[in-house]
């Protein structure tokens, strides 16, 4: 694949970096002045040019552990680290992409992705335009660098947000549940794509789903996250070979990794249903499997 | 020729046969265009009321001076310097009034939205003055401001201000999370986040108020007219029913409506092209 157009060529992975989370806990209050607890002693590590996906039953703190490590909210106790250093708030280094889109709807595409780099005032902006809209073309939407997100199909706003965040060149991507909301064929499109956009790139990425596919599909390495508040439950090192094609899907080594990291889940789900009725979804679903089989 | 509708309605294929070319293009004709047809015949039977109100003896209308005379007398009043400097004293206070409230409504709404003190210091005040319609300040503003004309401009500017301040604090405080996120990750300053985000993102908000704003501002310059000032549409209206000349009110009042239509439009446009990433409202 060709070299990215948008920074200087390097090493892939060489100038990514590494997120560390270390006995992380995250609590708020809910409507009623309870103290609840999201987030409770979590650690694991997003290493440097891997791609490591958090799946969990659903309402376990994955979004906070995003929202922390992004630096929207800060840690009660414990730490985040970006290559050793303390996270403190937001800042272009970790770019995160949203669940539904963010692409700023006032502004065209172009100058969506341009708006990085402007705020920041790197480079003049010629410079900026020019790359933004080479950045563009890369990614199929040349023709659409004019129009607005809303004229935009789903698959195209979520290309155009990984665009204006990868020209921006982060140390660590974080994606929220990015393809919720995309159409199954969209979707599978769009994995393929971030794919080989990674493999390419070797950017740090930690991404947020709920998708067992999905999440085996992308993984280097899978953080199974407990029921909430959320703390670490397994790894599971996926050692499918890169590059990743969908055929891999139907091997033998796939259907073991899912099959572990589905007891793992339906473990945490059937127990977080048992205590609060939360979860529902991922114990009908692994139910609805097991009777087909 | 299988006309359209016919087609739509899928009656069977003889029946179309049946009917003869012409009669079956009318009724194509009426149908495609039942519309405007429906609106023309409202429109025609109240002009025919309205004319003969008199003779029928229609309570209410027969009082009012019928078309024929509205049309004699608009000939006139179109014709004279009088109604064309009322129009223009009209247009000067609207647009003195509305400019004000939008120079004072957004920058104070955008405060009052983005700053809690601001907040806790102006809501107080404005919720108490707020539910005063501004018609019931114009005594007060005739003894507060030194002359009439800056009275006039002042109701104007009261009639649009609540509605623009409202709309700026409740678009400024309803905007996502996501685009603020998003816009600090990238390295927003604060100046970028107002700049970029809170005011592009309350801009369609803004331009409600304006457009709603445009509509009350029309009512008050009249109102106040009527009372505090000796020119404009406002006062011409009064006047002529002082004078009893009916034909005159009614071409004064259509003259009223007529600038409260453009001004609208002219609104609507300009908030198209303050909010060119929305489609066609």
């Amino acid at each position: 694949m060709e070299a990215r157009t948008c920074a200087p060529a390097r090493t892939p992975g060489a100038g990514s970096g590494e997120i560390a989370v270390s006995h992380a806990s995250v609590g708020m209050y809910d409507r009623d002045g309870k103290p609840l607890r999201l987030v409770e002693d979590c650690s694991f590590r997003a290493e440097r040019g891997l791609f490591t996906v958090l799946i969990g039953p659903s309402g376990c703190g994955k979004t906070t552990l995003m929202n922390l490590i992004a630096g929207y909210i800060g840690a009660d106790r414990g730490a985040v680290k970006l290559d050793g250093v303390d996270v403190k708030g937001p800042g272009w280094d970790r770019l995160m992409v949203f669940q539904e889109t963010a692409l700023f709807p006032w502004m065209t595409t172009l100058e969506n992705v341009a708006y990085g780099p402007m705020v920041r005032g790197i480079k003049t902006m010629p410079q900026i335009r020019a790359e933004a809209g080479a950045l563009l073309e890369r990614f199929g939407l040349g023709e659409f660098k004019n129009r607005y997100p809303r004229e935009l199909s789903g698959g195209m706003q979520r290309r155009g947000e990984l665009a204006r965040a990868l020209i921006n060149d982060p140390l660590v991507l974080l994606m929220d549940e990015p393809f919720r909301g995309l159409d199954a064929m969209t979707r599978q499109l769009m994995q393929e794509y971030l794919t080989h956009l990674f493999e390419e790139t070797r950017t740090t990425t930690i991404f947020v789903t709920s998708e067992i596919d999905e999440a085996i599909f992308l993984a280097d390495r899978l953080v199974v996250l407990s029921r909430a508040p959320a703390r670490v439950a397994a790894v599971i090192e996926v050692d499918l070979p890169r590059p990743r094609r969908f055929e891999q899907l139907s091997s033998a080594r796939y259907a073991a990794l899912k099959e572990e990291a589905l007891n793992l889940l339906y473990a945490e789900a059937a127990a977080a249903f048992a205590e609060t009725g939360a979860g529902a979804d991922i114990k009908e679903a692994f139910e609805k499997r097991h009777a087909a089989d | 020729m299988k006309s359209l509708a016919s087609t739509a309605a899928a009656p069977p294929a003889n029946a179309v046969e049946r009917g003869t070319p012409l009669a079956s293009g009318i009724k194509t004709h009426l149908n495609r265009h039942f519309d405007l047809v429906v609106g023309a015949i409202t429109l025609i039977a109240f002009f025919l009321a309205w004319q003969f109100a008199r003779p029928l003896g229609i309570p209410g209308l027969s009082a009012v001076e019928p078309p024929t005379r509205v049309v004699a007398a608009s000939w006139d009043l179109l014709s004279s310097a009088t109604f064309w400097t009322a129009c223009y004293k009209s247009a000067l206070r609207i647009l003195a009034g509305f400019a004000l409230a939008q120079i004072i409504g957004v920058p104070i709404g955008l405060m009052m939205a983005t700053n809690r003190m601001a907040f806790h210091t102006l809501f107080p005040i404005t919720e108490i003055l707020r539910p005063i319609p501004p018609v019931a300040w114009i005594p007060v503003a005739i003894i507060f401001w030194p002359t009439r004309e800056m009275s006039t401009v002042f109701i104007v500017f009261l009639g649009a201000f609540w509605i623009v301040l409202l709309n700026t604090i409740g678009g400024a405080s309803t905007i996502e999370e996501s685009y603020k996120r998003a816009a600090l990750s990238l390295g927003s300053s604060r100046w970028h986040l107002f700049r970029y985000i809170v005011l592009p993102a309350t801009m369609p908000s803004i331009v409600t108020g304006m457009v709603v704003g445009m509509g009350i501002s029309w009512e008050m310059v009249v109102a106040a007219e009527m009372i505090a000032s000796d020119t404009g549409l406002g006062y011409l209206l009064w006047q002529s029913f002082e004078i009893n000349a009916g034909a005159q009110v009614i071409v004064c009042m259509l003259a009223i409506g007529i600038a409260g239509f453009v001004s609208s439009a002219l609104i609507s446009r300009v908030g198209r092209l303050l909010t060119p990433w929305q489609g066609r409202r």
